[in-house]
Parts: C-alpha cells; structure tokens; sequence
C-alpha cells in the first residue's frame, strides 16, 4: 500500500531492528538499547536533488520545503542517486490516492515519477502541522519555523543537544534530531482533517510559512536517552 | 556537540554504492546521472561550485533532456 517516505530506522545495531550495545554476561554488564531514528527527506538547504534535477521538477519552495512538481518530473532518477539519505522513491505502481480523505490526503502521483516526503505541504499551508507530527503518539515531533526564535522548534533547538544527519555533507538539512530527555511540545495541537477546515486555524504559535525564507521542521527523539 | 554525545545514527549506505542499481534502466545516460549526483554533493561539500556544475554538464545534459532547466544556472549563462 503506497510508499514508505518516512522509514523508522534503529541506530547502531548491525541491521534494522537489532539492539547496540551487548548482552548480559553471567548474569550482568549488559549494555542492550535500541533507539529510533525517523528518516524522511531531511529538507536541505543546499539540497543535491535540487541541483541535478534536468528539468526544474524538484525545487526549493520560498518557505524552504523542497517539493516535486510531478506534472514536469520525467522519472530520470537522478535526485534519486543524488540524495545522501535515500529518501526518494520511483513510482512504479499505478498511481493511487490513499487514503481518500484523513491527514494523509497527499496529491495523487503518476506511475513513473519520483517522490518523496513534502513536510505535508497541503496541510502546512493551512496553518496545520504536518501528518507525522499529529499522529505521532509520542509527540515525538515537533515542526515550525526556524526564521522565528520564538517559535517551539527554534526554542528546543536553541536548548538541546541536536545534530543533522550527515552533517559533513554540507546538505544542510533542516530537519535537527534531539537528545536527552524532555516533554516535546508542539506549536499547535489541532487534529482536524484539512477538508474540515473552515477557517484558519487558531494555533498557539502557528507555522508561520509565507513570507518566510524557511519552514523547518524537527524530529525529537526522546528514545535516544543521554547518549 | 562533544564526540562522546554524538549519536552513532546507522550511516546510510553511502550514495555510490546504491547509485547504479537506482539508475539501472532509467531511460536515460545512468552514467551521467551517476556523476551529476557525485558532483552535486561536491557543491554541498563546498569542493565544487554551482557555476563549475552547471558548464561542466550543460551540453550532455541538453543533448540527453532537449533542455537544462537546473536551477544552478549563472546569471549571464549563455545557453
Ligand atoms: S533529503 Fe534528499 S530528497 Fe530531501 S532535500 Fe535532501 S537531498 Fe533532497
Ligand atoms: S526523477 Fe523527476 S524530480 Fe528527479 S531529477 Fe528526474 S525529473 Fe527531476
């Protein structure tokens, strides 16, 4: 059923879903733990897919999501082979709309195009977080804007020890991975389906998108302890 | 950061490793797919910059694609 753009990875096993660390030996000096690393496209700022794509089809939006326009992507694949963190995907299937309604009703793509996590694009441009960040039952998620020091996501990431991933890449992503332990806020907690919406909604501090040079998001990951 | 609280995150397999079975059957130059997508790291990198991308690439790119509508054009580039 549809393609997975967010793939929940665990860190420092030899594989997948295996611990790190080691077993108890006589009964004692285990060191097991498994933490959890959500990976979807990390949003770059100096995004490689951005830059070979021949066509203009993948671009940086003005409020910083990079974004596929699948009427132009001809399915070359480049940003595919580009992409250090194996986020997009090639369409093969016939296209399908799933689910038909919910806070996952994302554009249908065509068979033959390449696609990839949007931040939500269509919710976050109604004033509502994006998908992940609702359904998370952790609330392990936290999304806004980086342009506004004020905002929940440039607070945690002033105060907390966060990293990119690959950050000797120089990508420059714009999705931060936090550690240590914390109660995870969100700027606004509504749940309402975006086709529900009648008006905007009355956020706590909402993600302010246009206008501004960058919409950020954060994955927090109260999983990844003190480490 | 200090070294010992940096989280050990599983490195995704590097890039060149994966690139080939991805461009396999494309429909277009895997090749040239394969050495873009080097280089356009290397611009993240700081080692190359978008001007030297897009002249080194330009005329395979529109002798592959009919047009190069990347967005790393420099101002005055003469098509
Ligand atoms: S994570 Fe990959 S697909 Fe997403 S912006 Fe960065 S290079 Fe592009
Ligand atoms: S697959 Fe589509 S988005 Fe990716 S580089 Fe080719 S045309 Fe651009």
């Amino acid at each position: 059923m549809g393609q997975a753009w967010n793939r929940v990875l665990t860190v420092g096993g030899d594989h997948v879903d295996t611990p790190e660390g080691s077993y108890p030996e006589d009964g004692d000096g285990g060191t097991l733990e498994m933490s959890y690393q959500p990976t979807a496209c990390q949003h770059c700022e100096n995004a490689p897919c951005v830059k070979v794509c021949p066509v203009n089809a993948t671009f940086t939006r003005e409020d910083g999501i990079v974004e596929i326009d699948y009427d132009k992507c001809i399915g070359c694949r480049y940003c595919m082979a580009a992409c250090p963190y194996n986020a997009r995907v090639f369409n093969w299937e016939d296209p399908q709309h799933v689910p038909e309604e919910g806070t996952g009703d994302v554009e249908e793509r065509p068979q033959g195009v390449v696609e990839k996590c949007t931040f939500c694009s269509h919710r976050v441009e109604e004033g509502l977080d994006p998908s992940c960040v609702v359904n998370c039952p952790a609330d392990a998620r936290i999304f806004g804007d980086f342009d506004d020091e004020n905002s929940t996501v440039s607070k945690y990431v002033a105060e907390y020890d966060t990293h990119q991933l690959l950050d000797d890449k120089g990508t420059d992503p714009k999705t931060y991975y936090i550690q240590g332990e914390m109660s995870p806020g969100r700027p606004w907690k509504g749940k309402e389906l975006e086709e529900e919406l009648d008006e905007e909604p009355t956020a706590e501090e909402p993600a302010d998108v246009t206008g501004d040079e960058s919409v950020s998001g954060a994955a927090a990951n109260p999983t990844g302890g003190d480490d | 950061m200090t070294e010992e609280s940096r989280p050990h995150h599983e490195p995704i397999p590097e890039w060149d490793e994966i690139a080939d079975e991805i461009l396999e059957g494309c429909g277009y130059d895997p090749d040239l797919g394969k050495r873009m997508a080097e280089d356009a790291i290397k611009i993240a990198n700081g080692e190359l910059t978008e001007q030297e991308f897009h002249e080194r690439y330009h005329e395979e790119v529109k002798a592959e694609f009919g047009t190069d509508d990347r967005p790393t054009k420099p101002e005055g580039f003469d098509d």
